[in-house]
């Protein structure tokens, strides 16, 4: 599209149209125009011959308005700082090149440019720096709703009762080295959940496991993070919890996201109580398979590292079984002297896509107990999302769980959970879940426990 | 180097091609100047690096990894993307601060022509006949239609909401565009050269409603409507939506909607055609569709900040800037097979693949770098001083040859 203005008296020249609307043309123009009148006085008597040469600069004109008013903010060229390597020599003499008897260095050198920044590039990078060098501060608070109704076995203090449970994590991350972070997550939680008095073999609400402290802020976790090896070998020490790194599962590992009942986020035989010291060590060559070790204090009160330590060791692998999804694999071992001479547990944790909507789970552990015979736990469970859901993001799920202990106490419980994905940062999930306890040699007694999630995490 | 019988029939040959139909116009002017140099004998054999911060276009022996010649665009230029067109004479790129259009002459490496276009063209494609130059303007909004027999802009077709990349049709009658400014893939009439239709790829849910701030703080729509083998489908990723919508060519309407990971790129399409596969930087995770069935069959954890795939050897090297990885995908088993360390601090960009399969040549901005990646081995070589923040590759006929 072209435009017509006039140039000089009664000629009317064409000029492409790039500078939006007709009043800041129209004014580019104006300036554009005046400044060839004032730089060349003698053009406004302009020949035909200087006509091209004229139209031809306020096209360049023009076109370097069109610029400078849409898009380029600076104007000298960008300077930044490039890691090189340069020789020196015995003398401290550097160059560019090898010479003899030099030896090569690494260094830091300030470059120069020509690259025109735009204004959001700039602004961009500074944020990107600023956020690079800071202390990143992340929330997740959730409100956890939940009523138990007795359905059978002698009445119990529970029946009819409602609860809630309040918890807020802040977390703290920072880098403070190359590819090494330091973590720190500090966890306040406040109100009553079931777990207090349905006395079950596991908790009904997974957030109970992080109470040690009503209405205070408790350090939960405080970790350093490194990566060795070309990054294939994480290590991270402090205060851990070491179920964040072993028994892993896709789909029934989170209770602010996915079941909320204990069991159908950790298998209970890992049997890790609290948060302590500890280490892990992730060997990922990022190949599918993955080999685990640690070590953590799990009692508040012990006295030195030795006392009430758990190992565990884990091996994952990820397969593709006859192109269904991927699917991952693990077994772990534990072994630990929490109850004063040494026990062993083992376990498998499994996840499964079947189709794109589908994602099947499997757990099972074994642990030595004081008795005759070990404790054991099952689960399995399916998750749903996409097409058989409200939103897009929705996912919900159905798993059950059977725990027997050594001593013939036993229990089951089926959860069924619909997570709504509200806002990328909200979420609110209706659950439902149904426990049966069986204790040794005394009546079943089972609730359905309604509950409601409301989970934010920024 | 010397001029070569070879060199100066190829470029006879491309003369020829881009005059047939056109009229003998273009043959003057298009035909290599007698007597002289000839830099690039065959296009077939040079790498091209784009050099965003010295603003040139770098050619580099594929065979040595020589550098054979540079062709500087002015200061301030900024090149976002290059391109060989389809007989190999040309090289076209747009200066996304000089809001110019570029062709260089390759058998001379000489630049032969400056097009102003729309504002900060970036991505670009040819039509398969050579005969256009499709130059996408995203601050323009705008696509810029660039005949190479004249060497003009013959038509600057707006309409689009920031046009990244351009996707012709094998028969070159429609070319389709990705809009990362909205949700819609935009249909070109090529014999025209108009906006024919707006498909639109997928709705934004209703529950958006309660969230404005993630659809209205910053859009990320299509980046690109990759095309199937046979030219019949295409796998447009929406960025906003986290999907993949299938369109068939056809009647230009979609088929077929497949979820995938969180904040897709784009889809990048296996060489045997079987999958698509799109990179999901919001939870870093590599999405495969199977596109005889057009189902997700796997979605791997990947990296952070990835540009773009390249498939050789039964791999595919997914690129992740920040972290100076490749992450490795066996494309038989759909499982990750390892991950290959560049660097230290580096900023990988994006990569082509050669047109046997073999290696990859992978721009490095921040040391100045591409690097000759063997896919079988995964070994690389590091080649220095290419120009200033190399910022991508193209050899013609790979059919890994993208931007980002």
């Amino acid at each position: 599209m072209r435009n017509e203005t006039m140039f000089g008296p009664g000629k009317r020249i064409s000029v492409p149209s790039r500078l939006g609307d007709t009043k800041s043309r129209s004014t580019a123009l104006s300036l554009v125009v005046s400044a060839l009148m004032v730089a060349h006085p003698l053009q406004a008597a302009a020949q035909p011959d200087d006509r091209d040469e004229l139209l031809d600069r306020i096209d360049q004109l023009e076109t370097r308005v069109g610029e400078l008013e849409s898009t380029a903010v600076l104007s000298e060229p960008e300077t930044r700082v490039r890691r090189i390597e340069v020789w020196v020599d015995e003398n401290g003499e550097q160059y560019d090149e090898e010479q003899p008897g030099t030896e090569p260095v690494v260094t830091y050198q300030r470059e120069r440019v020509y690259r025109r920044q735009l204004i959001n590039d700039k602004i961009e990078s500074a944020l990107d720096d600023a956020a690079a060098n800071s202390v990143e501060i992340g929330v997740d608070a959730a409100i956890v709703f939940q009523n138990a109704q007795q359905r059978s076995g002698p009445v119990t203090i529970a029946d009819g009762n409602s609860y809630q449970l309040a918890s807020t994590d802040l977390f703290f991350t920072a880098g403070i080295a190359q590819y090494t972070v330091f973590f720190a997550d500090i966890v306040g939680l406040s109100g009553t959940p079931p777990d207090d008095e349905i006395m079950g073999l596991n908790l009904l609400n997974g957030y109970t496991a992080r109470l040690v402290e009503q209405n205070g802020l408790n350090l939960r976790e405080a970790w350093l993070m490194t990566e060795l090896l070309d990054q294939r070998l994480l290590l991270t020490a402090g205060r851990l919890d070491l179920t964040a790194f072993f028994d892993h599962n896709a789909v029934a590992n989170d209770e602010s996201s996915q079941f909320l009942s204990d069991p159908l986020v950790n298998n209970p035989m890992l049997g890790l109580s609290e948060n302590g010291a500890g280490l892990a060590a992730v060997y990922d060559p990022k190949n599918g398979f993955t080999a685990k070790f640690g070590y953590q204090q799990s009692s508040s009160s012990a006295t030195n590292l030795s006392d009430s330590l758990f190992y565990l060791a884990e091996v994952g692998n990820l397969f593709n079984p006859f192109g269904l999804g991927e699917g991952n694999y693990r077994v772990w071992y534990r072994k630990d002297n929490s109850s004063g001479v040494n026990r062993e547990a083992h376990g498998v944790s499994i996840d499964q896509r079947v189709s794109p909507l589908v994602t099947l789970f499997a757990r099972y552990g074994a642990a030595e107990a004081d008795t005759l015979e070990d404790d054991k736990f099952y689960s399995a469970g399916v998750q749903f999302q996409d097409g058989l859901i409200f939103n897009p993001e929705d996912s919900w799920g159905i798993g059950y769980t059977r725990t027997e202990l050594g001593t013939k106490d036993e229990e089951s419980l089926v959860e069924v959970y619909y997570n709504f994905n509200l806002t990328e940062r909200l979420n609110l999930a209706a659950h439902l879940t149904h426990v049966t306890e069986e204790p040794a040699g005394d009546e079943k007694v089972s609730y359905f426990v309604p509950g409601l999630r409301l989970q934010a995490s920024f | 180097m010397k001029s070569t019988g070879k060199g100066i029939l190829l470029a006879a040959i491309g003369t020829a091609v881009l005059t047939f139909g056109s009229g003998g116009l273009a043959l003057a002017q298009q035909a290599v100047p007698e007597g002289a140099e000839i830099k690039v004998p065959d296009p077939t054999k040079v790498v091209i690096v784009v050099n965003r911060d010295s603003n040139d276009i770098t050619f580099m022996d594929i065979a040595t990894h020589e550098i054979i010649g540079s062709v500087f665009l002015g200061n301030n230029v900024n090149p976002h993307m290059a391109m060989m067109s389809p007989d190999g004479r040309w090289v076209v790129t747009g200066g996304s601060s000089s809001n110019s259009a570029y062709i260089i002459d390759v058998p001379t490496l000489t630049l032969v022509k400056v097009i102003p276009v729309d504002f900060a063209p970036e991505h670009l494609a040819f039509s398969p006949d050579g005969r256009y130059y499709y130059q996408g303007n995203p601050s323009g909004d705008s696509v810029s239609v660039i005949d190479m027999v004249s060497q003009t802009e013959i038509r600057r077709i707006p309409g689009f909401a920031e046009p990244l990349n351009i996707t012709f049709t094998p028969d070159g009658s429609k070319a389709y565009v990705g809009n990362y400014g909205a949700h819609w893939v935009g249909v070109i009439d090529v014999t025209r050269h108009e906006l024919l239709k707006k498909i639109q790829v997928g709705a934004v849910p209703e529950i958006s409603r309660l969230d404005p701030d993630r659809y209205l703080g910053e859009i990320k729509g299509i980046s690109n409507a990759s095309i199937s083998n046979d030219g019949r489908y295409l796998y447009a990723a929406d960025g906003d939506l986290s999907i993949v919508s299938v369109i068939d060519t056809r009647d230009d309407r979609v088929v077929k909607t497949i979820r995938v990971g969180a904040d897709p790129w784009r889809a990048f399409m296996s060489h045997d055609g079987r999958y698509a596969v799109t990179i999901n930087n919001g939870d870093e995770t590599v999405s495969f569709i199977d596109t005889t069935t057009n189902e997700l069959v796997a979605e791997l954890d990947a990296g952070p900040d990835m540009t773009g795939v390249n498939f050789a050897a039964g791999k595919a090297f997914v690129i992740s800037s920040s972290t100076s990885f490749l992450y490795v995908y066996d494309m038989d088993s759909l499982t990750p097979a390892g991950r290959l360390k560049i660097g230290n601090q580096l900023a990988l960009e994006t990569a082509t693949t050669d047109t046997a399969d073999e290696k990859l040549y992978l721009a490095s901005s921040t040391d100045h770098s591409v690097y000759v990646i063997d896919a079988r081995t995964e070994t690389f070589e590091q080649v220095t001083d290419v120009g200033l923040f190399p910022w991508g590759t193209h050899i013609l006929d790979s059919r890994d040859n993208y931007c980002h």
